[in-house]
């Protein structure tokens, strides 16, 4: 997998001449592949470090449901603060099953993904007439509406007291069993799921479709002018990372065994928001990298202190100032010049 | 805005001193009472130090640091250190959940402990389960704990919400009438209370004129006040707890509710009667653990060593829970031998707290059928004008194993792992 979608937004952002073709001193694949010999090494080097294989799981999960916001919010443009809610969804659809109607973690997962996915689906057509804060404001509605739901709906989602009584069982690959409770197996069998994701968002980046996205950012009035269907692209850009939101939710329910309503809140929304502009929103790989700032900060800071948030603020304040295109982009973009 | 004030300060004491046991747990290594080579038994306490319950969260945290140190200073358990690690829930389940296996996978802890809000013990109480740790419930008191969702891991220092319910219903039935309104906060808890109250308040021959169920964490009761007001009940049940419950009656008393009909409820703290003003301290109400207790021998005497160590702070229930639950598992420890948690849970089983750590005057012992454990209820009457720390009546001091209910009746048949 290449860089290269980032290439050509962080020129457009930046504005630079047009005419000269990126230098690039580092081959496009290199920070690919180091990037999936860490990921695949984890178990390995995280507990030297003091860290433990389900922070590298639930980085991988929040890298994952960023990396689908991404396709909307950095390269569509759509700022969402409702995603929470798909990811939630996923959550619960996981976690019912599993409760309810079957002993299969795949097939729960399956059932998660749908149902998650088709609620940004459904939905998607109501938010994309609207650009800007009055989109932001109907994601936030149509999210918090599934949040209510959850809490209210005591018989069957347990309310406020989260979801209980289900756990992740084991796969049977045709005679080989993966025994997902330990906590390396499913570390890695996030991670299979996770490249699924990245494999997705990356070819979608260099179809014609990923294209149009960009474009839909960068000039909305001349795309409309040139007679696309703005409002479909943007359809379907908030219906994969819907489905890309929804299948990270359906992995936390299973890490957790345990799904909570403030897994479809706007809070948490805003904590996807903040994790892509934090790693870079035009970036590849900056929703990963805004991931692993934000989970381990929380899981350290949370330990020495309880106002943890407000670390978390400044951080976040600093980043916006000093690193507008995130860490990654700015990186990036001292390598390029 | 004077009690606001009170409550800011507080809060603030509460942070600092958490942020004091903090760095005492971080330098625990570096104090010679012990060799070198006994590494600690590490007791991880999930608590709430922000939010609605921060309040009774922090006295939970600072009872039981109050007895790791008392233990750490007669020379520990197996002749080795406890160390206490001391993490915020927020009264947040995933946040908690989240925190339990961080403190089993990273921190290694032994033993898990905590929580106020019955929704994060039962979710404490399942993830604990998952990862072959005992969980000691020291504040989540929905029946459902060691009820229907019983399990073979988890004990609780708390009383049910029957307890509770049970402790001042003929009272409140007797005091102020037979039609009631509920003030119920929407998650486990809330619920729980509310189902035990209706059941005796059916067999009693009274009648519920309503229910308003508010999430946990509302600051502005108006419109469920409005509500209770319109159905004119004789005795209206104040269920919620914490910043809840402050609201509530702060509320109930700007709206005058207190002069049409009796308020009360099943369970008041002496972090809520802190916090409220004068004019808000009335009505029937039940304690689990009361600081004044004149006739129980070495109560007194607690009271004067907590006293001295938190800046003449009375200790409450809260603290109490904390206090006894880490006693609880340091006997169990050292009466197993063993730090294998099937050897220390038998050992809980059954486990007589000794008079110095009980506290009250009834036998206070952890029910092997259940894992509940059975002490006392403080029923009583809030004083009107009453001066901090005198703010309670006790009326009665109930022997709890009178008025409990069986495991069977509970609904709780504990299987062990093979």
């Amino acid at each position: 997998m290449s860089a290269s979608p980032v290439d050509k937004t962080a020129s457009a952002g930046q504005d630079s001449a047009p005419a000269a073709p990126p230098a690039r001193r580092i081959p496009a694949l290199l920070p690919a592949i180091v990037i999936w010999l860490l990921l695949l090494s984890v178990p390995f080097w995280l507990p030297l470090l003091g860290g433990y294989t389900e922070l590298g799981t639930r980085v991988l999960i929040f890298g994952l449901v960023a990396m689908g916001l991404n396709l909307l919010l950095g390269f569509t443009g759509g700022l969402s603060f409702g995603h929470a809610a798909y990811f939630g969804l996923g959550a619960y659809g996981t976690g019912l099953m599993l409760k309810f109607v079957t002993h299969s973690t795949p097939l729960a997962i399956l059932v998660g993904v749908i149902v998650g996915g088709l609620a940004a689906t459904v939905f998607g057509p109501l938010t994309v007439r609207r650009r800007g804060i009055y989109f932001a404001m109907i994601t936030i509605a149509i999210g918090q509406m599934f949040y209510f739901v959850s809490v209210r709906w005591n018989s069957l989602t347990g309310g406020e007291d989260g979801l209980t009584g289900f756990s992740r069982t084991d796969v049977d690959l045709g005679g080989w069993i993966l025994h997902l409770q330990h906590p390396m197996v499913f570390y890695y069998f996030t991670l299979f799921f996770f490249a699924i994701g990245c494999a997705v968002v990356w070819s979608v980046l260099h179809s014609p479709l990923g294209h149009t996205f960009i474009a839909i950012r960068e000039n909305q009035k001349r795309l409309r002018f040139l007679g696309l269907p703005i409002g479909v692209y943007i359809w379907i850009a908030f219906a994969i990372s819907g489905f890309i939101a929804a299948l990270a939710g359906s992995l936390y329910a299973l890490l957790n065994n345990f799904a909570s309503p403030e897994d479809l809140n706007w809070v948490l929304s805003g904590v996807f928001v903040i994790i892509c502009v934090l790693g870079g929103m035009r970036t590849f790989w900056g929703p990963l990298m805004g991931a692993v700032i934000y989970v381990v900060a929380q899981d350290y800071l949370s330990s020495i202190t309880v106002n943890w948030m407000s670390f978390i603020g400044a951080i976040f304040i600093l980043a916006v100032l000093f690193f507008p295109w995130g860490l990654l982009g700015f990186f990036q973009g001292r390598f390029q010049k | 805005m004077s009690i606001l004030d009170d409550i800011h300060i507080s809060r603030r004491t509460l942070l600092k001193s958490g942020a004091a046991l903090g760095a005492t747990s971080l330098m625990y290594p570096a104090m010679s009472a012990f060799a070198k080579s006994e590494s600690p038994i590490k007791i991880g306490l999930i608590d709430p130090q922000t939010g609605t319950y921060a309040g009774t969260g922090g006295n939970e945290i600072l009872g039981a640091q109050f007895a790791v140190d008392e233990i750490n200073r007669k020379g520990g358990v197996m002749s080795r250190p406890i160390q206490l690690l001391i993490e915020d829930s927020a009264a947040s389940v995933g946040q908690s959940v989240q925190k339990a296996h961080k403190l089993v996978n990273r921190n290694k802890v032994h033993f898990l402990m905590g929580a106020v809000s019955s929704a994060v013990a039962l979710a404490l109480a399942q993830a604990a389960e998952q990862m072959n740790t005992l969980y000691m419930d020291t504040g989540g008191h929905a029946d459902a704990v060691t009820g229907t969702q019983c399990r073979w891991n988890t004990f609780r220092t708390c009383s049910t919400t029957w307890l509770l319910t049970a402790g001042d219903f003929q009272t409140i039935f007797d005091k102020y009438g037979k039609n009631w309104y509920f003030i119920t906060p929407d998650y486990a808890f809330g619920h729980s209370l509310h189902t035990d109250y209706v059941a005796q308040l059916k067999k009693a021959g009274g009648k519920e004129l309503g229910n308003a169920l508010a999430p946990l964490g509302t600051t502005d009761f108006s419109s469920y006040l409005i509500k209770a007001k319109s159905a004119n009940p004789d005795a209206l049940l104040v269920l919620t707890s914490g910043n809840d419950q402050i609201n509530t009656l702060k509320q109930a008393t700007q709206f005058g509710l207190n002069k049409d009909m009796g308020i009360g409820g099943p369970m008041m703290e002496m972090e809520v009667l802190e916090g409220l003003p004068d004019a808000a301290r009335y009505g029937y109400w039940n304690m689990e653990w009361y600081w004044n207790q004149p006739n129980t021998p070495h109560v007194m005497d607690f009271v004067d060593r907590y006293k001295k160590a938190h800046n003449n702070k009375v200790p409450t229930a809260r603290s109490w829970f904390g206090y006894a639950s880490v006693y609880a598992l340091a006997l169990a420890t050292e009466q197993a031998k063993s730090l294998d948690t099937m050897k220390v849970v038998k050992a809980l089983e059954g486990l007589e707290l000794p008079p110095e750590i009980a506290l009250q005057p009834h036998k206070t012992f952890y029910r092997a059928s259940d894992h509940q454990l059975i002490g006392s209820e403080f029923p009583g009457q809030v004083k009107t004008g009453g001066v901090y720390p005198d703010l309670f009546e006790v009326a009665d001091i109930v022997d709890a194993s009178k008025i409990a209910r069986s495991a069977e009746q509970k609904g709780c048949s504990i299987s062990y792992p093979s």
